[in-house]
């Protein structure tokens, strides 16, 4: 194997006989190529040499540029420029830091001068390459800490009503996640805001919408409607039952829409969500469901899941959209399972999805509570991603409520967290 | 799976037509292809998706994006999506912008 690749520069003068029957003489691997080809040929097809052999007719800083487009995309060649008769011309290679060669080309110096510079440029690429593997590192560090001020946007703890269970499986598929969740109390307390939402794509981009997405939805359910704590149901029209809740509900759901659409409609990020509030008291829920793979409301006495179906787009797609509003009821021994595409779209090793049928065959009969539901889709999920990549953020919330109300909840009620 | 994207056009109609998956890896090909027919600026931008066999939100979000490319008055059907793919546009209130059709 030759231990030196040398490009020879196709210029006028070529070099002269005795020069290269002493690269052949040293088993050099030779490519040939125009300054041309050098400065304007495609990356992939730049040669990576150890040393860039050019007469010293040809143009100092013109050979620079082509050696620091190789060094950006191959890595640096030694310039060794060569003459017989033009030392003057030498002079200006020699003072931006070339190398040189001038008669007699002997094959024994001409070796030793090449294995040197082969032994630089070597070096250089070591350099470049610890130089990239730094940037890498630099580039890792700075995700880490994304991911870690990104959980500061899930809530550190969930208020869970006296009677109610919560339970709540995240699990992204990349240092940060476009799902989230959140659980927080609204109108003075006396509503539990319930959200599970997906950020389109992934990656960062769909990290910072997830930031932006979840403080506008938290701070307006919890900034509005203080002074209207009743709205009107608008399902339909036929409802006209004042729903406690709703137009925090409404409020954050339409403001955060219309704030996207205004200020963000051309990166084209949207979320999809489920937005419930819950009375703990009465187990009744008014949602939004905005675009979103519909939540089941499976019922205690084992019949089948109820789909709690969209209400409205998408957030963050069509400005000046309407939403309407969905009621379901929660009754003792019912469980609301909310979740992300990431679980009906998990993906088997030969691509198959988990689906929806699989899930539903897997959520049939009542479950006996939040945890056991969620331990068992999210075992479900992994067995059957198995060795595949985990290729979406797999986000579940189940809000059980018990049959018998086991008062405050000795496990730290208000402060449980699910990892 | 990978992607293929065509782009040609038919009369006043711009068309894309797109075999494979359609996920956060394969969505970038089809937001070059949507600016490249964005600028062809026909009344019409069509995107063939008969061959799409998944499409992940990244997908969904591809469709937004070409919305806000193309001029207000211009068109976008998507056609023949099979039933997976047309409901994850349904659910996602997509179809209130965009025309789908079956063929």
């Amino acid at each position: 194997m030759p231990s030196t690749t040398v490009i020879i520069l196709d210029a006028y003068p070529p070099p002269p006989p005795e020069l290269l029957d002493a690269l052949q003489a040293m088993d050099a691997s030779l490519v040939t190529r125009t300054l041309r080809e050098l400065r304007e040929a495609p990356p992939e097809l730049l040669p990576v040499a150890d040393v860039l052999l050019a007469p010293a007719e040809s143009d100092g800083a013109a050979v620079r540029m082509a050696v620091r487009r190789l060094r950006r995309w191959a890595g640096a060649p030694i310039v060794v420029v060569w003459t017989v008769t033009e030392f003057a011309a030498l002079e200006e290679h020699v003072r931006i830091g070339h190398d040189y060669l001038v008669p007699p080309f002997l094959p024994a110096l001409v070796g030793a001068r090449l294995h040197s510079c082969s032994e630089r440029a070597g070096l250089g690429r070591t350099l470049r390459e610890a130089d990239a593997r730094a940037e890498l590192m630099g580039y890792e560090k700075e995700l880490e800490i994304g991911r870690e001020i990104q959980a500061g946007f899930l809530p550190e703890s969930m208020p869970v009503p006296d009677g109610w269970e919560i339970d709540v499986r995240f699990r992204p598929a990349r240092q940060v996640a476009g799902d989230f969740y959140d659980v927080f109390e609204i109108s003075r307390g006396r509503r539990l805001a319930v959200v599970v939402a997906d950020v389109c794509d992934k990656g960062v981009g769909a990290a910072l919408f997830m930031a932006l997405i979840r403080s506008l939805l938290r701070h307006t359910a919890q900034n509005s409607g203080l002074q209207h704590l009743v709205a009107a149901g608008r399902a339909g029209g036929s409802r006209r039952i004042p729903v406690v809740g709703a137009t925090p509900l409404l409020n954050a759901v339409t403001a955060t829409n219309s704030y996207l659409t205004r200020n963000h409609l051309r990166q084209g990020y949207f979320a999809t969500l489920f937005f419930g509030v819950l009375d703990p008291l009465t187990g009744s829920l008014v949602y939004i469901n905005g675009g979103h793979n519909p939540p089941l409301l499976l019922p205690a006495d084992g019949s089948p899941p109820v789909a709690l179906d969209v209400t409205g787009p998408a957030v963050g797609v069509l400005p000046d959209c309407v939403y309407t509003l969905g009621y379901a009821q929660l009754d003792p021994g019912d469980t609301l399972f909310v979740f992300t595409d990431g679980v009906p779209e998990a993906r088997c090793p030969d691509g198959r999805f988990l689906g929806d049928d699989r899930m539903l065959e897997l959520l049939a009969g009542p479950p006996s509570n939040g945890k056991v539901l969620v331990d068992l889709m999210d075992l479900a999920v992994r067995e059957h991603t198995g060795t595949a990549e985990q290729h979406d953020d797999v986000t579940m919330l189940a809000l059980h409520r018990p049959r018998a109300a086991r008062g405050p909840h000795v496990d730290g009620a208000g402060t449980r967290v699910v990892a | 799976m990978p992607l293929s994207v065509s782009l040609s056009i038919e009369g006043d109609t711009t068309v894309i037509e797109l075999t494979g998956e359609l996920d956060a890896k394969t969505a970038p090909d089809f937001h070059r292809t949507i600016e490249k027919a964005a600028g062809h600026g026909t009344h019409t931008v069509e995107i063939r998706m008969a061959g799409v066999g998944y499409m992940a939100s990244a997908g969904l979000r591809s469709l937004v994006f070409a919305q806000q490319k193309v001029a207000n008055d211009v068109t976008i059907k998507v056609v023949g999506a099979i039933e997976p793919v047309s409901r994850t546009i349904r659910t996602a209130g997509l179809d209130r912008s965009i025309v789908l059709s079956d063929e």
